[in-house]
């Protein structure tokens, strides 16, 4: 988290009442937020239908892609909860990294996080079978906690609604492989979490379909 | 390759050809070339083609995948003899918060790449990537519209009108906002309107009998306080502020510190040769959203252009004043929401804005750390009548501000 000096929550901060949009998708946007207490859900809204497509902590960042393109904004920002953010306009971007080196170093980490992110999602998508894009959902969400012993089982926190969302399918799509996986004893299915028992199995697969993509 | 530490920074020397790191390694260093030439091979994951780079000079490379602590994307090859820095991600942090400008250029790289990525993203799933920013912001309003989320529906519509002041849809942005203002519960029977949404796609074909689907338009302009100037419930004693009072306020405006400059965060919207009426209509849209710099623009629009001798205009000179004065306060402008409030009480103290100036002023003393003076302002407006939320919210001031005594 940074630490910040106080005035800046007196200049900056801004609060937010649950369900309350912080910015909509579409409008043009200038501001970058810094969320200081609460969370915010990141949302689109596709064929008709919002989704959410990430759900954002105290710490994090987002509309930072305001801070040196003027473009709409590409999803929209809700607050879940009572959520307490500092809120920063790109005219001040310069003025901010000055004053506060620390928090230029913190967007290079979250652009490096979120160009990876971007790339790997890209990777999932490209993959023609929903089977493999769906173990390749699985291996990602595994990637993402360095905690996990990949010569183990591995529980990940997750449904199928998400695993759709990532692979670019309908939920019903992905619920048929994920049902498929279980059946043959690949997975353990839950209400919300799913169990690997062979990361290592799945990344082979995945690695060997991928090299031959282009040949 | 050769190895040798500069004050934690480590400089390597590799021969030509070498290898510095390879596509899929994992490693927190980040490198500078020094001398010599680099290149970077990349595979585009969509079409396995192989893109090279060379890194000039006094560059970095494999800062991405350091800081992202993710796999290297590329692989780092040498030509010659090649010296470059090899810096841990503490080592590139110091060096980098002493070199703001190199994270700014930094960013902007990678802000591109994921703006290219981000589209790349879309394209697969089928987005589509040729959209009119203003036509899809009216339809989200109209999503969350027609499934009843008003909240959203109305700041999407109102965000519409801002930027977008002189369309047609700004007009039915309008309307669907004062019909849910004006219905609460209205949406749950109210028509949705999707068989007008092939005519959403051509602003020009655009009417408003389109959207006419069994709820009317209110056509009467939304006045805010369309009551004209009602002194019937302020008793004699309320009439204006006593002279004690203004010697405070004078005190107040006087008072050189200047530290709390006010600080906008919000473009400007430029009203463009509307009605007066509907200027105003924006800014009370903007100030609701909390909007404060750009309401703070456009009430000021307003009082530049409002005359208060023209009966018509007097309300809504009266009524920018106020706002602008609540602009400035949440702007944390005091003086400047002073100056507001202090015209309305010396000049309009028999209009229903004198309770809320009184109140106001009370809030910018307690703001500036003068408690007892908020006190005195505060039992004023409590002791006002007719009672109404602004009696309670001095009260709940008062409680407050003897509960920190």
């Amino acid at each position: 988290m940074l630490e910040l000096d106080e005035k800046f929550f007196e200049k900056f901060g801004a609060e937010y009442s649950p369900n309350e949009i912080i910015f909509c998708e579409y409008e043009p946007g200038y501001e970058f937020y810094f969320i200081q207490k609460g969370r915010v859900r990141i949302a689109r809204i596709i064929s008709d239908r919002e989704k959410t497509i990430d759900v954002l902590m105290p710490g994090d960042v987002f509309g930072e892609m305001a801070i040196l393109e003027e473009q709409p904004r590409s999803a929209t920002a809700i607050a879940m909860e009572h959520v307490r953010v500092l809120k920063f306009h790109r005219d001040n971007f310069d003025a901010l990294l000055q004053g506060n080196p620390q928090l230029a170093y913190k967007l290079l980490l979250i652009f490096s996080k979120r160009i990876y992110d971007a790339k790997r999602r890209l990777m999932i998508l490209l993959l023609e079978e929903p089977s493999l894009k769906v173990m390749d959902v699985l291996i990602m969400l595994a990637e993402q906690n360095p905690q996990y012993d990949f010569e183990g089982e591995i529980s990940l926190n997750t449904n199928s609604q998400q695993i759709a969302s990532w692979a670019g399918m309908a939920e019903a799509d992905a619920q048929k492989e994920l049902t498929h996986l279980t059946r043959v004893g690949k997975i353990d299915l839950y209400e919300d979490k799913v169990v690997v028992k062979n990361i290592r199995d799945f990344q082979r697969v995945v690695a060997s379909k991928r090299k031959h993509m282009f040949s | 390759m050769g190895g040798s530490l500069q004050g934690g920074i480590i400089t390597r020397t590799y021969k030509p050809g070498s290898i510095i790191y390879f596509e899929n390694d994992k490693s927190e260093y980040i490198y500078i070339l020094k001398s010599g030439r680099i290149i970077l091979t990349y595979t585009k994951i969509d079409t396995g083609e192989e893109l090279k780079e060379e890194v000039r000079p006094g560059e970095f490379f494999g800062v991405k995948s350091a800081l992202g602590k993710y796999p290297r994307e590329e692989t780092a090859q040498t030509i010659g003899d090649t010296v470059v820095l090899a810096l841990s991600l503490s080592d590139f942090e110091k060096l980098i918060l002493k070199n703001v400008n190199v994270v700014r250029k930094m960013l902007r790289v990678f802000s591109n790449q994921l703006r290219r990525l981000n589209r790349t993203v879309r394209t697969v799933l089928g987005d589509s990537d040729t959209v009119n920013p203003q036509l899809e912001l009216f339809r989200i309003g109209e999503h969350y519209f027609k499934i009843g989320d008003f909240t959203k529906a109305i700041y999407a519509f109102k965000k519409y009108m801002e930027y977008y002041p002189d369309t047609d849809y700004a007009k039915v942005a309008m309307d669907r906002i004062r019909a849910i203002n004006s219905g609460g519960t209205v949406a749950d029977s109210m028509p949705v309107p999707g068989q007008k949404k092939s005519s959403l796609d051509s602003f020009d074909s655009f009417s408003m009998d389109d959207s006419d689907g069994g709820f009317t338009f209110d056509d009467s302009p939304p006045l805010s306080g369309q009551n004209g100037s009602s002194l019937s419930g302020f008793s004699a004693d309320d009439t204006g502020p006593s002279s004690e009072f203004s010697s405070e306020i004078d005190d107040f405006l006087s008072d050189s510190d200047d530290d709390l400059a006010d600080f906008s965060f919000d473009e400007p919207v430029k009203p463009k040769g509307d009605s007066l009426q509907d200027v105003y209509n924006r800014g009370e849209a903007s100030l609701e959203m909390n909007n404060y710099g750009a309401a703070l623009e456009i009430f000021r629009d307003v009082i530049d252009r409002a005359s208060p001798s023209n009966p018509n205009e007097k309300r809504l000179f009266i009524d920018s004043y106020y706002n602008a004065g609540i602009c400035s306060f949440e702007l944390k402008d005091l003086k400047g929401a002073m100056n507001y409030f202090a015209e309305i009480t010396r000049s309009y103290s028999d209009t229903d804005k004198f309770k809320g100036a009184m109140f106001y002023i009370g809030r910018i003393f307690e703001m500036a750390g003068q408690g007892e003076k908020a006190l005195s302002y505060y039992n004023r407006v409590m002791n006002m009548k007719p009672k109404d939320s602004m009696n309670s919210r001095a009260m709940d001031r008062i409680q407050a501000l003897q509960k920190n005594r």
